[in-house]
C-alpha cells in the first residue's frame, strides 16, 4: 500500500499512469484488450503461461495484473497458480481476474487465491479501464455475476450480528451486493442507498475480504456443487 | 407354471412377516393374505412341505424393488430372480459341460474374466453411453440357441421342470428294476449344475456392471459362484474317486491343485497384460469418440456461425447478435448438465432472455440466485419478465441486466436498462405493453410490479410470493400435470 503513491482515488484518467501486465493465453484477446484500454494505462508486460506470467510479474512489479482464469502451464491451476506464485508481491500488485468462464468454482477459486475482483471478458474498454483504476486504488471490483455468486454462496439472509461475522454478510452488504447483481454501478448503488461511493467501496471490500477469508466449508462445497462442467 | 398375463407379477412384497413371500403370493393369486399364510402354516405340518415351498419361493422370487429395477432393463421372467440371459457367448461356451478335469477350471477362469468385463462396463457407463450399447448387437447375434432358451419367458422354469422330470424318470425306471448307473449320473449332474450356476453368475456380473450394483448383490454373486465351484469340484472328485481309494483321491487332488497353481502363476501376468491392453484400447476408443463428437459439434455450430459473421461483417448489429447466440449455444453445450431438469425458474428466465436477445440483438445478462421449480403462478412472472425485457431491449438500446432472486418467501425478477427512461403517466392509454402485460398480469396472479424510470435508465421489479406456489404442492419435475389441474380454479 505504501508503495502505491497517489493512486487511491480510483477515478479513470486521474493520477499517474497505471502499470499493467496482461496475462492471457490468447494473443488476439491480449492485443484487443491493449487497444481498448485507456491511454493512461501502460501495458508493461504480457504473458501467456503460468510460468511466464510469474516471471514477468516478478520482474516488472506492475500495479495491476489482468489475469485470465484459465491458463496453460504450471500445475494446471491457471490464474490461481499465478497469484499463489506471486504471493510475495500481493501487497503492491493487485490482481483482476478476467474470464469467459461461467463456472462459480473457477471464479471463487481465483478470488479466494487473492484476486481483487472479477470481470467478464465481454465488458467494454471503458468499463475495464474503470475496473483497473479501481483495483489499483485498492478497491474490489464485482461484476453482477460475481455478486450473484456471492449471494448464492453466503445466502440472502443477513447476519444477526453484523460486525465480525465472516460467514455471513451484513444487511447493508447484502443490499449492496443485490444492487450490483441487478446491474447497478457503484455510483448508482450509492445514490439508491443514500450513501457515498466511498462507503459502497468499503462494503464491497468487506465482502471481498469475507469471500477470501471465510473458512466456512460450505463456500467450497457450494462452489463445487455449482461446478457446471 | 401356467402363464397368466393379467396377474400381477409374483414378487416378494414389503409388507411382510418373514420375507414377504405369503403377501406376494396372495397378491399374485388374488387371495386374502391370511388365507395364504394359514395354508402355508398348515402345509408346514404336513411333513414340512410348507417350509420347503416357502424357502424355495424365498430364494427364487425377487423382491418388488429388484423386480422393478430389472424390469426397467429388459423383460425378465417374473419369477426368475436373475437369469434372463446376458451375453456370455463371446467366450464360446460349449453347449454342455464335459465332466472332466478341465471342467473345474473352466468356469472359474471365465467367471473371473466376466467379472473384469463387468467392471469395465461400469467404467464405460459413466464415461459415455456409447460403450455398453455398442457391444449389444454383436453379442446378440453371436448368441447360441442354447442360451436363447434363457431369454424365453419362463425359460428357467422350463429348464428346472425338465431336470425334475428327468430325475423322476430315472427314479421310476430304477423302481421298475432297470439298473441305472447312479454313481456316475449324480456326479455328472453335480458338475453340470455347478457349472451352470457359475455361468449364470457370469451373466449377472456382466449386467451388474451396467446397472448400479449393491453390496448384497455382490455378496450373493460370490456365494453363487462358490456354490457352483464346490458342486463341480465335488462332482469331479466323486467321479474320479469311484475308481480308487480316498487316499489316492486326496493325493490326486493335491497334485491337481499344485498344477493349477503353477499354471495360474505362469499365466497370470499374461492375463493381466492382456486385460490392461484391452482396457487401454477401450479408453482410447472412448476418447476418440468424444473427440469426433466435439469436432462435429464445432463444425456444425461455431464454424458455420463464423462463416455467417464474415459474410455480414458490414452489419455490426447482426455480427453481435450472431456472436451472442453462438456464445450462448456453445456455453450451454459445454457447461450445462444434460441430465439436469430444465424446468427450473432460472432456466426459464434464461431461455426467455435468450429469446429476447435473438429477437432484438441487444445483450441480456441474467444473474440468478437461488432457484425453484416452476409453478402455474410463475408462468405469469416469466411472461411479465419477457415483456419487460423486450421493452428494456427495445427502448433502452444497450445491455439489459436481469437479476432473479428466489428466496423462501418470494421470487423476484429485476430488469434494468440504461435507456433514456419514460414516464408511466405519459404512456398512451392504448399502449398495453407496460400496463397490461407487466403490471396487470402480475397483479392478477397475486404478485406485484413496480417500475422506476429516470433519465439514467429504467428498472422493472417483479415480485411473486412463494406462498402462492405452496398451495399447489406438486412442484416436482413433471409439472405439466399439476399445471392443468391447477388451471381450473
Amino acid at each position: 500500500m505504501n508503495s502505491m503513491q497517489g493512486t487511491g482515488n480510483g477515478t479513470p484518467g486521474a493520477g499517474r499512469p497505471v502499470r499493467v501486465v496482461l496475462v492471457d493465453d490468447h494473443a488476439i484477446f491480449r492485443s484487443g484488450l491493449k487497444a481498448d484500454l485507456h491511454p493512461s494505462i501502460k501495458v508493461v508486460g504480457e504473458a501467456a503461461t503460468v510460468e511466464h506470467a510469474i516471471a514477468v510479474i516478478a520482474q516488472e512489479r506492475p500495479d495491476v495484473v489482468l489475469l485470465d482464469v484459465h491458463l496453460p502451464g504450471g500445475l494446471g491451476g491457471g490464474g490461481r497458480e499465478v497469484i499463489a506464485g506471486s504471493a510475495a508481491l500481493l501487497s503492491s500488485t493487485r490482481f483482476l481476474a478476467l474470464s469467459v468462464s461461467d463456472s462459480a468454482e473457477d471464479v471463487v477459486a481465483v478470488i479466494r487465491a487473492g484476486a481483487r475482483g472479477y470481470v467478464t471478458k465481454t465488458i467494454s474498454g471503458a468499463e475495464i479501464t474503470d475496473a483497473v483504476y479501481r483495483v489499483a486504488g485498492g478497491d474490489a471490483v464485482f461484476s453482477p455475476r460475481l455478486a450473484g455468486f456471492v449471494l448464492d454462496a453466503f445466502g440472502t439472509a443477513p447476519a444477526d450480528i453484523a460486525d465480525d461475522e465472516l460467514d455471513k454478510l451484513s444487511a447493508r452488504e447484502l443490499e449492496v451486493m443485490r444492487l450490483i447483481a441487478r446491474g447497478y454501478s457503484y455510483k448508482e448503488v450509492a445514490k439508491e442507498l443514500f450513501i457515498s461511493i466511498k462507503t459502497v467501496e468499503t462494503h464491497v471490500s468487506a465482502v471481498l475480504r469475507k469471500l477470501q477469508l471465510s473458512s466456512r466449508h460450505e463456500l467450497t462445497k457450494w462452489a463445487a456443487e455449482r461446478r457446471l462442467l | 407354471m401356467t402363464s397368466a398375463p393379467e396377474r400381477p407379477p409374483l414378487v416378494r412384497r414389503s409388507d411382510r412377516f418373514i420375507a414377504g413371500v405369503c403377501s406376494g403370493l396372495a397378491v399374485h393369486l388374488g387371495l386374502p393374505v391370511n388365507t395364504v399364510r394359514l395354508v402355508m402354516v398348515l402345509a408346514s405340518f404336513a411333513g414340512g412341505v410348507g417350509v420347503v415351498f416357502y424357502a424355495w419361493l424365498w430364494i427364487m422370487v425377487p423382491t418388488a424393488y429388484e423386480n422393478a429395477r430389472r424390469q426397467g432393463r429388459r423383460p425378465a421372467s417374473p419369477i426368475a430372480p436373475a437369469v434372463s440371459g446376458a451375453p456370455l457367448t463371446a467366450a464360446g461356451l460349449p453347449s454342455e459341460a464335459h465332466p472332466g478335469g478341465e471342467a473345474g477350471q473352466g468356469p472359474r477362469g471365465r467367471a473371473d474374466a466376466g467379472r473384469g468385463t463387468a467392471q469395465a462396463g461400469g467404467g464405460t457407463a459413466s464415461g459415455g453411453a456409447g460403450g455398453p450399447g455398442g457391444d449389444g448387437p454383436a453379442v446378440e447375434a453371436a448368441r447360441s440357441p442354447w442360451l436363447r432358451l434363457q431369454d424365453m419367458r419362463y425359460g428357467k422354469e422350463i429348464l428346472l421342470g425338465v431336470a425334475l422330470l428327468l430325475v423322476a424318470g430315472i427314479l421310476t425306471v430304477q423302481l421298475l428294476g432297470v439298473d441305472v448307473p447312479l454313481e456316475t449320473l449324480i456326479p455328472a449332474a453335480a458338475v453340470l449344475g455347478g457349472a451352470s450356476i457359475a455361468w449364470m453368475q457370469l451373466d449377472e456380473t456382466r449386467r451388474a456392471g451396467l446397472v448400479d450394483k449393491t453390496k448384497a448383490d455382490q455378496a450373493g454373486g460370490w456365494a453363487r459362484l462358490a456354490a457352483g465351484l464346490a458342486l463341480v469340484v465335488a462332482g469331479v472328485l466323486v467321479m474320479v474317486s469311484g475308481s480308487g481309494s480316498w487316499e489316492q483321491t486326496w493325493l490326486a487332488l493335491l497334485a491337481s491343485v499344485a498344477v493349477l497353481g503353477g499354471v495360474v502363476l505362469v499365466l497370470l501376468p499374461w492375463g493381466l497384460k492382456f486385460w490392461r491392453d484391452l482396457e487401454a484400447e477401450r479408453a482410447g476408443r472412448i476418447r476418440e469418440t468424444e473427440r469426433a463428437e466435439i469436432a462435429a459439434h464445432l463444425h456444425d455450430s461455431v464454424l458455420q456461425t463464423l462463416a455467417l459473421i464474415q459474410r455480414r461483417a458490414a452489419n455490426e448489429h447482426d455480427v453481435v447478435r450472431l456472436a451472442r447466440a453462438q456464445e450462448r449455444e456453445l456455453r450451454s453445450w459445454l457447461f450445462d448438465d444434460p441430465g439436469k431438469d430444465a424446468g427450473q425458474l432460472s432456466d426459464r428466465i434464461k431461455a426467455v432472455a435468450a429469446e429476447v436477445e435473438d429477437l432484438l440483438g441487444n445483450a441480456v445478462e441474467v444473474v440468478s440466485v437461488g432457484d425453484t421449480a416452476v409453478t402455474e403462478g410463475h408462468e405469469a412472472l416469466i411472461q411479465a419478465s419477457r415483456e419487460a425485457m423486450l421493452n428494456a431491449s427495445r427502448h433502452g438500446g444497450g445491455t439489459v441486466s436481469v437479476y432473479l432472486e428466489v428466496s423462501g418467501a418470494r421470487a423476484e425478477v429485476f430488469i434494468k436498462d440504461r435507456g433514456p427512461g419514460f414516464e408511466l403517466l405519459h404512456v398512451p392509454e392504448d399502449r398495453l405493453g407496460v400496463r397490461e402485460s407487466i403490471i396487470g398480469r402480475m397483479n392478477r396472479h397475486g404478485g406485484s410490479a413496480t417500475i422506476t424510470s429516470t433519465s439514467d435508465g429504467t428498472e422493472v421489479r417483479l415480485s411473486f410470493p412463494a406462498a402462492q406456489a405452496e398451495k399447489f404442492p406438486p412442484v416436482q419435475p413433471d409439472r405439466v400435470q399439476p399445471a392443468t389441474t391447477e388451471g381450473r380454479p
